[in-house]
């Protein structure tokens, strides 16, 4: 951290401070400026020596800590108000709310346009220089989803599965709406598995609100973008990729790359067999070598089974 | 981080804040306890650089003199009105979205912009209530090794020189895209003289400044257009598939029902496909589920395809 980042903190902490005549809790004001409380105190520590021109007593920027981790901050009426946005600042946000507004249903973008309105009105921010497009389809669907989350119903989706490739229609109690690498999803409780399990948005057809009321089922685990490597059925796969296939490292969770003489040697993470099914059918040829050879045979399989439909 | 360094800088921008009319030099460096011990020409260059870091965070420091008989005697003082944040208030939803909002950020850089920002707003007094966004949460990426310092040319127009596929090259940024999770910087490439999309995740992790900031001109870009060009082409004939029960969702969402003579348990969809696209790996991947019907063409490379699966001890 640089000086000036310390000074542009402080220069909202002041009046941060002073909005607050009865003090702040110092933990809580850490957090809301993204340091630890440690960095908070440093940062009060230095607040001490300045102030006014002059640097008399009554001159200098008055800070009280308590024991108790409660802090207060006076004199210093002339930084009432933090520093205007530096021109990035806001700009971050203003992109982050364009994700956010992806996520849920009406209310929820009527908040979202009144902020970013008034974040780049006239005085405060210009609209960034950023497009942001995320899958997380029909607003229709995430409002019902959205309404469903918070009164607590069971709904029945009719869901585009892509691994299985097949319309199935689970029964389950929607937890969360999230938006993560680009697509929008439900995390929710599946009443048929009885278990958590994600659903794309885009790929759910319709969504119909029961009457019955789901249960406490805990916090939502994180689903991060590596939380296949929690499933403890996932298994080790090595595709020898010919040139035609390389694009697929930019699409699927590769595990790691190592070029070889006779093409990319690329390890994947398997937690379904029907999902590397599909894409030894999609990418034929592309795909030179399969380890461990098992792992070709449902492919092997599902090829011979499809070229009978041709003959027949 | 120098306690020393940070001191000096919170009294000269209230100094300057407090200034009335501008301020000389000498003025600064008798009232301001930080630059006492140093030399003139240690005091000039300290003075100098201070500065020029408080204009990069966006401080007003402005230049100027007190008397227009004597313009050469320069002066310095920051105007409160180009300060402070304008007044702003938001209804409590919009605070919600604004708290949420500042913590999804994945890249360091914007995520330590956006807490800034989101502090700045809580100094007036704005205070989101995370209660109302409980069944929501979003992460917008920008891992890649190459996004922190491609985002800050962007935002402050700065050319930049990095590689891309192992070949160097210079760009001036003009915007960037996220898109299914993938992220974008749309710009001029002054190698091929002409507009570029570059795929932040193939930029070399090296990014070097080429020229100052804002020393180029972005042009009107047409959002919509630039997303279309990162679309897979537009569909431009079609064919005929039988699909089987309820398999295959994507295909059969995008294709009309379509009368044709097909096996049991199957129905016959017409579905628009470009030619330039891949539908033959796509209709393959769904096996024995997808049948072509027709074109012939396509019937025959999908056969293709499979008899080297079929067929191949791989």
């Amino acid at each position: 951290m640089t000086s000036i980042e310390q000074v542009n903190r402080m220069l909202a902490l002041v009046p941060y401070l002073q909005a607050r005549p009865d003090g702040a809790d110092l933990a809580q004001t850490a957090a809301a400026f993204g340091v630890t409380p440690k960095q908070l105190l440093a940062d009060l520590d230095v607040l001490w020596y300045c102030g006014l021109p002059g640097g008399l007593p009554g001159d200098l920027i008055e800070v009280d800590i308590a024991q108790t981790g409660w802090i207060q901050l006076s004199n210093a009426e002339y930084l009432s108000r933090p520093l205007r946005f530096a021109p990035d600042e806001a700009m971050s946000l203003v992109v982050a709310l364009q994700l956010v507004r992806e996520l849920g249903g009406p209310e929820l973008t009527v908040a979202v346009d009144g902020a970013l309105a008034k974040l780049t009105g006239a005085h405060a921010a210009a609209r960034p220089p950023v497009v942001i497009d995320v899958a997380s389809g029909s607003a229709e669907i995430r409002r019902r989803l959205a309404e469903a989350i918070e009164r607590g119903l069971v709904v029945r989706l009719t869901y585009d599965g892509q691994t299985r490739a097949e319309t199935t229609t689970p029964l389950v109690e929607p937890k969360r709406l999230s938006v993560r690498d680009g697509y929008g999803y439900l995390d929710a409780w599946s009443l048929d598995r009885d278990d958590w399990r994600v659903y794309r948005l885009d790929r759910i057809a319709e969504v119909t609100v029961t009457e019955a009321t789901g249960q406490d089922r805990g916090a939502v685990p994180g689903f991060g973008s590596g939380w296949l490597d929690e499933r403890p059925d996932a298994a080790e796969v090595t595709l020898l990729l010919g040139p035609d296939a390389h694009w697929i490292t930019e699409y699927l969770p590769v595990r790691h790359t190592a070029p070889t003489p006779q093409g990319l040697a690329v390890t994947l993470l398997v937690a379904d067999p029907a999902w590397l099914r599909s894409w030894l059918l999609r990418l034929g040829i592309g795909v030179l070598s399969v380890q461990p050879p098992e792992a070709a045979a449902s492919a092997r399989d599902a090829a011979r089974e499809a070229l009978s439909l041709y003959q027949g | 981080m120098a306690p020393r360094k940070t001191e000096r800088i919170m009294n000269l921008t209230i100094c300057l804040l407090m200034a009335r009319r501008f301020v000389d030099k000498a003025y600064i460096r008798q009232m301001i306890e930080g630059y006492h011990d140093l030399s003139d020409t240690a005091f000039e260059r300290t003075f100098e650089r201070d500065k020029d870091e408080l204009r990069r965070l966006g401080v007003p420091v402005e230049t100027g003199s007190n008397d227009p008989f004597f313009p050469d005697e320069v002066g310095y003082r920051i105007r409160r009105a180009d300060f402070e944040l304008p007044p702003i208030d938001f209804a409590p939803a919009e605070a919600a979205v604004l708290g949420l909002a500042s913590r999804v950020w994945e890249s360091a850089t914007a995520a330590d912009q956006a807490v800034s920002a989101m502090a700045k707003l809580r100094a007036v007094g704005v205070d989101p209530d995370p209660g109302r966004v409980t069944g929501l949460t979003a992460a917008i990426g920008g891992r890649e090794p190459a996004f922190d310092a491609l985002w800050q040319a962007t935002m402050e127009r700065v050319p930049v020189g990095f590689d891309y596929r192992g070949e160097p090259r210079r760009v001036e940024p003009w915007t960037m895209t996220y898109r299914r999770g993938a992220w974008y910087l749309l710009g001029y490439d002054r190698n091929r003289a002409g507009q570029r999309v570059f795929k932040v995740a193939r930029a070399g992790r090296e990014v070097t400044p080429i020229g100052k900031p804002g020393s180029y001109q972005v042009p009107e870009i047409d959002a919509a257009r630039l997303l279309a060009s990162l679309q897979p082409s537009r569909p431009d004939t079609t064919a005929v598939l039988a699909i089987r029960g309820d398999r295959a969702p994507t295909l059969r969402r995008r294709g009309e029902p379509a009368e044709a003579e097909v096996p049991p348990g199957f129905a016959a969809y017409r579905v628009g496909y470009a030619t330039g696209g891949d539908l033959v790996g796509e209709v393959c991947s769904y096996g024995p589920d997808v049948i072509v019907l027709e074109p012939a063409e396509l019937r025959q490379a999908v056969i293709d395809q499979l008899t080297a699966i079929a067929g191949g001890e791989r």
